[in-house]
């Protein structure tokens, strides 16, 4: 009760000093509108080169700066997303299965500068709070869910709708974040989605009929949903470090619970789960600077799991309940270490160290990355060439032979005009099924993009 | 009347030695200093331009951006257009400290100074000639000639400079003390870029050149930047140099 009545007053405190501000010189604010379009086919290189991915997405983004110290901003993706999914006479009526729509709202929010203090600006609405020096793969960017939808984009994440407030003090910048309503992660579509999560091995001797999962969403409550964040920014010694806390939620899902139920024919199973969002305190370190003219970064994040225990109730096959450890609330390490270069003749380089990838738990199961590219512009950068480009996955070390996957991603844009480029692609992935990306070595695939900004 | 040709005679002479012995005390230290008192005079400068990069088939592609600078050493420029270009910004602080924002990703990412020797979006000039320090810190100047309008001096790098330069050779004027072209020898000491000053005008009490070129040689390519609107001296606070409006 106390924290609704501390989250109303401080709603109507926002609306009472915001008024005031809106409303000033507004008779002088433009709308600007700005965006892309953006297409995205990829074809597989095995099997009968099917389509995997089809995309046509519209970005719209808006701002208004009606006065100095406000400004809205929002984002809008207009898609059409996939393929025509129809299966019978019927669904040819239905537009969403004939040419299927999506509309993403990524970001709208209102900023105030300066609000109640010089000193103090604030955020409200839906928007993204990046966190971490890491490129793409950031240990302490725990606040918005990861939007896994295109596993290759790595690094989206959803918007979320919240609050963030920025103090500045001489060199130090403080954060502090809160969203209120817990969202859960998108998972990546058609075989990638398996590749993230945990796999099951039956029993010997039983097959499986179906499989059915319930997830449990946090209670709506400011206790159980809410996620909160703080961060202090500072330069020292021409280094920029920062220190994190998030108490949150693992954004993707975790077995808590499996029952097997045996059919009526012998040997076979069914099998329903039950999975959960684990609480997730999360304390952040991160530090970019140059070391003799190298950029260099490193990003950590110490994760205080929740103890989760997983129930197995075998008891329908007699072999009665078992009651292993799902996620011990042993602390664990996510980190990366990246640096990058630029040569004189435009050539860049980028490599990353990553321990612990998005969806990994507990620190018997982080696996070690190696990310790393390269990019040449030639002809007045009307041509960028991606000749190196991926990663390599080690699972264990002892045994690298058996325990590694390889992905490789060459790639050539053509810049024609001023604001469109025309890309094309390859992703070339070799590996064991015991790692993560060697499960997917056969989806070698090719691709074509088109951008085009207004 | 011999003695009052005598005497005019005399007056010339002295006048003549006067000229020429206060030209003969600008030592090719003092004209440099006198150039970065012309070139960095404004306390701040609040600068819109624009830049058109010509390729060698003079085909143009222009750039627009908001700069920001106080003193020598702080540097802040949003890009205008193109669409892909807009939103992007770059803020340069002293000790080659300098931050990137990317709209795309809503991150202020440090780089280093490995960028100094490439190109500012694309154009000729380099991060390095974007800097807006002042000449006497980097480069020992040495007075090479004079000629009817302008002092021709060769800077050297000082010990411990970091340059992609060997050396320039600048052209002063000598009325104003305003460089008006500036040759760049790579490290091999081949004539690589070229940059000229045009349309020297006076705004204020501060001399601007409101139109300048940089000419890459290798690449028979070259940059024109504009200055389309300046202001100078609005008292911009140090807060703006900062990450904070970085990202705004």
């Amino acid at each position: 009760m106390h924290r609704v009545f501390l989250l109303t007053v401080i709603g109507l405190l926002l609306l009472c000093f915001s008024c005031p501000l809106l409303s000033q010189e507004s008779s002088g604010s433009e709308v600007k509108w700005n965006g892309y379009l953006q297409t995205d086919n990829r074809l597989r290189l095995k099997g009968d080169n099917d389509f995997s991915w089809q995309e046509y997405r519209l970005d719209l983004k808006t701002e208004v700066k009606p006065v100095e110290k406000a400004k809205f901003y929002s984002e809008v993706w207009l898609r059409s997303l996939g393929f025509p999914t129809v299966q019978n006479s019927a669904d040819l009526v239905d537009k969403n299965i004939v040419s299927p729509l999506n509309l993403d709202f990524r970001e709208a929010y209102v900023d105030l500068y300066g609000f109640l203090f010089n000193n103090l600006d604030i955020r409200i609405g839906r928007q993204r709070i990046a966190w971490g020096t890491a490129d793409k793969l950031n240990p302490t960017d725990n606040l918005n869910p990861d939007d896994l939808e295109d596993i290759w984009d790595f690094g989206r994440r959803l918007g979320s709708d919240g609050l963030k407030a920025s103090y500045y003090l001489k060199d130090y910048t403080f954060s502090l974040i809160y969203i209120p309503i817990f969202t859960p992660a998108v998972l990546p579509r058609g075989d990638w989605a398996s590749a993230l999560l945990p796999s099951m091995e039956l029993p010997a001797g039983l097959t499986l009929r179906n499989l059915t999962d319930a997830i449990t969403m946090p209670k709506n409550n400011p206790k159980e949903s809410s996620i909160s964040g703080v961060k202090i920014s500072k330069n020292s010694f021409g280094y920029d470090f920062s220190f994190s806390y998030v108490y949150g939620r693992d954004d993707l899902p975790l077995t808590r619970k499996i029952t097997f139920t045996p059919t009526i024919t012998p040997g076979e199973i069914d099998i329903a789960s039950e999975l959960i969002y684990p609480r997730m305190n999360i304390a952040g370190i991160d530090i970019a600077g140059a070391i003799a003219n190298v950029g260099v970064w490193a990003e950590a994040g110490v994760f205080f799991p929740e103890k989760i225990m997983m129930t197995t109730d075998l008891s329908a096959l007699g072999m009665g309940i078992q009651e292993p450890v799902a996620l011990d609330d042993k602390p664990y390490v996510k980190y990366v270490l990246g640096a990058d270069y630029t040569f004189k003749n435009g050539v860049y380089i980028n490599g990353q160290y990553l321990h612990g990838f998005i969806h990994e738990r507990g620190e018997d199961n982080l696996e070690d990355y190696l990310m790393f590219g390269m990019d040449w512009k030639f002809f007045d950068e009307k041509l960028k060439i991606i000749p190196v480009g991926g990663g390599i996955e080690i699972k264990d070390f002892k045994d690298i032979e058996n325990n590694y996957a390889l992905i490789l991603s060459p790639e050539i844009t053509y810049c024609p005009v001023d604001n469109a480029e025309i890309t094309l692609g390859t992703r070339f992935i070799d590996g064991k099924n015991t790692t993560t990306f060697g499960k997917l070595k056969d989806n070698d695939e090719m691709y074509f993009k088109m951008k085009y900004s207004f | 009347m011999k003695k009052i040709i005598l005497f005019c005679l005399m007056n010339v002479m002295v006048f003549a030695w006067q000229v020429w012995a206060q030209e003969k005390q600008f030592t090719g230290s003092q004209i440099l200093e006198k150039v970065d008192d012309v070139v960095n005079a404004p306390r701040d400068q609040e600068l819109k331009i624009k830049l058109i990069l010509i390729d060698k088939d003079n085909k143009e592609k222009i750039r627009e951006l908001q700069m920001l600078q106080k003193d020598s050493d702080k540097r802040l420029a949003k890009f205008l257009s193109p669409a892909d270009h807009k939103g992007i910004g770059t803020l340069s602080l002293p000790y080659d400290i300098m931050y990137l924002y990317l709209p795309a990703f809503k991150k202020v990412r440090r780089i280093a100074s490995h960028v100094k020797n490439t190109k500012f979006a694309g154009t000729d000039f380099t991060y390095e000639d974007m800097e807006a320090k002042r000449y006497s810190e980097k480069w020992i100047p040495e007075l090479l000639k004079r000629d009817e309008n302008h002092y021709i001096l060769q800077l050297k790098p000082k010990k411990d400079v970091k340059t992609d330069y060997s050396k320039l050779i600048m052209w002063v004027r000598a009325d104003n003390f305003y460089p008006t072209r500036i040759e760049h020898y790579d490290r091999a000491g081949k004539l690589y870029k070229v940059m000229t000053r045009e349309k020297i005008e006076k705004v204020g009490e501060y001399w601007i050149s409101k139109e300048s070129e940089m000419e890459d040689l290798k690449a028979k390519h070259k940059t024109k930047m504009i200055i389309v609107d300046a202001k100078f001296d609005s008292k911009l606070s140090d807060e703006i140099f900062t990450e904070r409006y970085l990202s705004r």
